[in-house]
């Protein structure tokens, strides 16, 4: 009997379809919370401010709201990301792992990309009386006095009540990350999150890591799978410096440029959605696999920009900003000069105009 | 009193959504709202924490370290006054519809944006449009972005956007249901035709 009851357990949780999955997870969290950590948690899904509470700044310049990682203890901290595993791929939470890790490395280089790097900041002149810009406080605090970088300052909530049949919604983030998670039913939309990193290359145990270097890879590799003619179409003639629908801009559809992908040839078209499965596959792969399967439908109205260099060198990031838009999509990618190197600081957004918090 | 309150209303003091942290650059992005007889530009503006002095002092003329009502507002009128905005050859006149404006903490700290929103009335016009739009404010520590949005009216095509470099200068060519252009050159005619038969009615009637 003591064998079998866990090997029950574990069929059973096998056979839980990925909605049941999480909203397990979620309850799961949410017993090791005391009243008042599950009051802080839980929102109203109807609650816009909070779906909206969201950036791409630290959360000593932004304050979040929800439970803080830092503020849990060890099996709370251990529930809370097993809730995010469950709602995402392996590959889609091993990212996250990544940029909140780039974070603690941002931390312990006291703000800066690489240890001994540039100032916080600094690499393009620095502000005038004194070469003390970027993020205030470096490494070690914020406004306020409030710390500012650090795998401890990423938020949990949850909006609604997790179920499997009636919408809720989970978010997950802090400095360069914004999951918006809400699972309808079978549904998981993901769209708007903010993925960013910074530093955007780094190491670990002798180990590099690159959170986004496949979104930088996979681009650069479809550029130069275009013939001059498709390149003058995908190459703006214009600098974009940052991105055009980060926070604040959810329901807005600007017009698209660039290339379209009905000029694109099979293989082309391949590796243009090759490049926007890295954010459509963050989610778990059931929600994952039916965001492809509509995104695919719409390949002939999908386009591609670039705006920047063309060139990267090997095992580096672009540099370059890039967008990817169709009737249900819009991904940049915008590297950030602040800090040195824009190959080393990257924020990038992924929304469905159309479908913000999972609305429709 | 009512003009008063909506200005008041119009021109608010709140935290508009968090953007990037720069450093020594203005971003200043535009969203350009298309329709039949009205343009809109939505301009957000985000202060690097190292310009912040320079944006700040042409914000707070009194150098009291509080943005008023009446400063913001004299700001976006500053602003208004830095772009210039036109269709098919013709000069618009935008006006202030709102403003904006985060804390001075947040703006210090290069984190708030400020929001900015003008509105012009435009003619009909033909079907063929040509919209110019400029932005030369700050323009020693700004970097510019301009973008149509999908028209709201689905009989309104975007056919091309044109941009300098710095997205200082765009150029915006579009399509809309209206007279076309082989019949537009013959509107002269036309009119004068209209204006005959209609003198030529009303002789008729005088004489009867």
């Amino acid at each position: 009997m003591g064998r079998i009851l866990p090997l029950l357990l574990a069929l059973t949780a096998a056979a839980q379809t990925p909605t049941a999955k999480i909203v397990s997870a979620a309850n799961a969290f949410l017993s090791t919370l005391d009243a008042k950590q599950r009051q802080a948690v839980t929102f109203s899904f109807d609650d816009e401010a909070q779906r909206k509470r969201w950036s791409n700044l630290p959360v000593a310049m932004v304050p979040r709201a929800g439970l803080k990682l830092g503020d849990l203890n060890a099996s709370q901290r251990t529930a809370a990301l097993a809730l995010v595993s469950a709602s995402l791929s392996a590959r889609g939470y091993e990212k996250v792992q990544q940029i909140v890790e780039a974070d603690e490395v941002l931390k312990n280089n006291g703000g800066r990309n690489t240890a001994g790097g540039p100032p916080p900041g600094g690499g393009r002149g620095g502000p005038p009386g004194g070469g003390r810009g970027g993020p205030p406080g470096g490494g070690r605090g914020g406004p306020g006095g409030g710390a500012m970088f650090g795998k401890d300052l990423y938020f949990i909530s949850i909006l609604g009540t997790p179920s499997e049949k009636t919408p809720w919604m989970l978010q997950f983030g802090g400095h360069h990350l914004a999951l918006n998670v809400t699972i309808d039913g079978a549904r998981g939309i993901l769209t708007p999150s903010l993925i960013g990193a910074q530093p955007a290359l780094y190491t670990v145990a002798g180990k590099t890591v690159r959170p986004l270097g496949a979104e930088s890879d996979k681009a650069m590799a479809l550029l130069n799978a275009l013939d001059e003619s498709q390149r003058k179409q995908a190459i703006l003639g214009f600098k974009v410096a940052d991105l055009v629908l980060g926070p604040g801009a959810d329901g807005k559809t600007i017009q698209p440029e660039g290339l379209r992908a009905s000029n694109m040839n099979e293989k082309q078209r391949t590796m243009l959605l090759d490049v926007v499965a890295e954010w459509a596959s963050i989610v778990h792969a059931e929600a994952a696999a039916a965001r492809m399967t509509q995104l695919k439908a719409e390949i002939a109205d999908m386009w591609f920009a670039w705006s920047g260099p063309v060139t990267v060198e090997p095992g580096k990031n672009i540099t370059a900003y890039y967008r990817i838009q169709s009737p249900h999509l819009v991904i940049e990618y915008a590297p950030q000069p602040l800090g040195g190197d824009p190959g080393m600081h990257v924020h990038t957004m992924y929304r469905d105009p159309t479908n913000d918090y999972g609305r429709k | 009193m009512k003009r008063a309150l909506i200005a008041a209303a119009l021109l608010t003091l709140v935290a508009a959504p968090a953007r990037a942290h720069r450093l020594d650059e203005y971003l200043q992005g535009t969203l350009i709202t298309i329709e039949r007889t009205r343009v809109q530009l939505e301009i957000t503006l985000t202060s690097g924490v190292a310009v912040f002095p320079a944006v700040f002092a042409a914000i707070d003329r009194d150098g009291d370290g509080v943005i008023s009502q009446a400063e913001g507002r004299a700001y976006a009128d500053r602003v208004l006054g830095n772009i210039a905005l036109g269709i098919d050859d013709e000069k618009l006149s935008p006006h202030f519809v709102s403003a904006q404006f985060p804390s001075v903490a947040e703006l210090k700290e290069g984190q708030g944006a400020i929001r900015l929103v003008f509105a012009a009335d435009v003619d009909s016009g033909g079907s063929e449009r040509r919209l110019t739009f400029q932005n030369h404010h700050e323009p020693r520590i700004s970097v510019y972005q301009v973008n149509a949005l999908v028209p709201r009216d689905r009989d309104i095509h975007i056919v091309e956007q044109k941009r300098n470099d710095t997205q200082s200068l765009y150029e915006l060519d579009y399509t809309q249901p209206g007279i076309r252009k082989d019949v537009e050159g013959m509107a002269p005619a036309i009119a004068g035709l209209a204006a005959a038969a209609y003198f030529a009615v009303r002789r008729r009637m005088r004489a009867a």
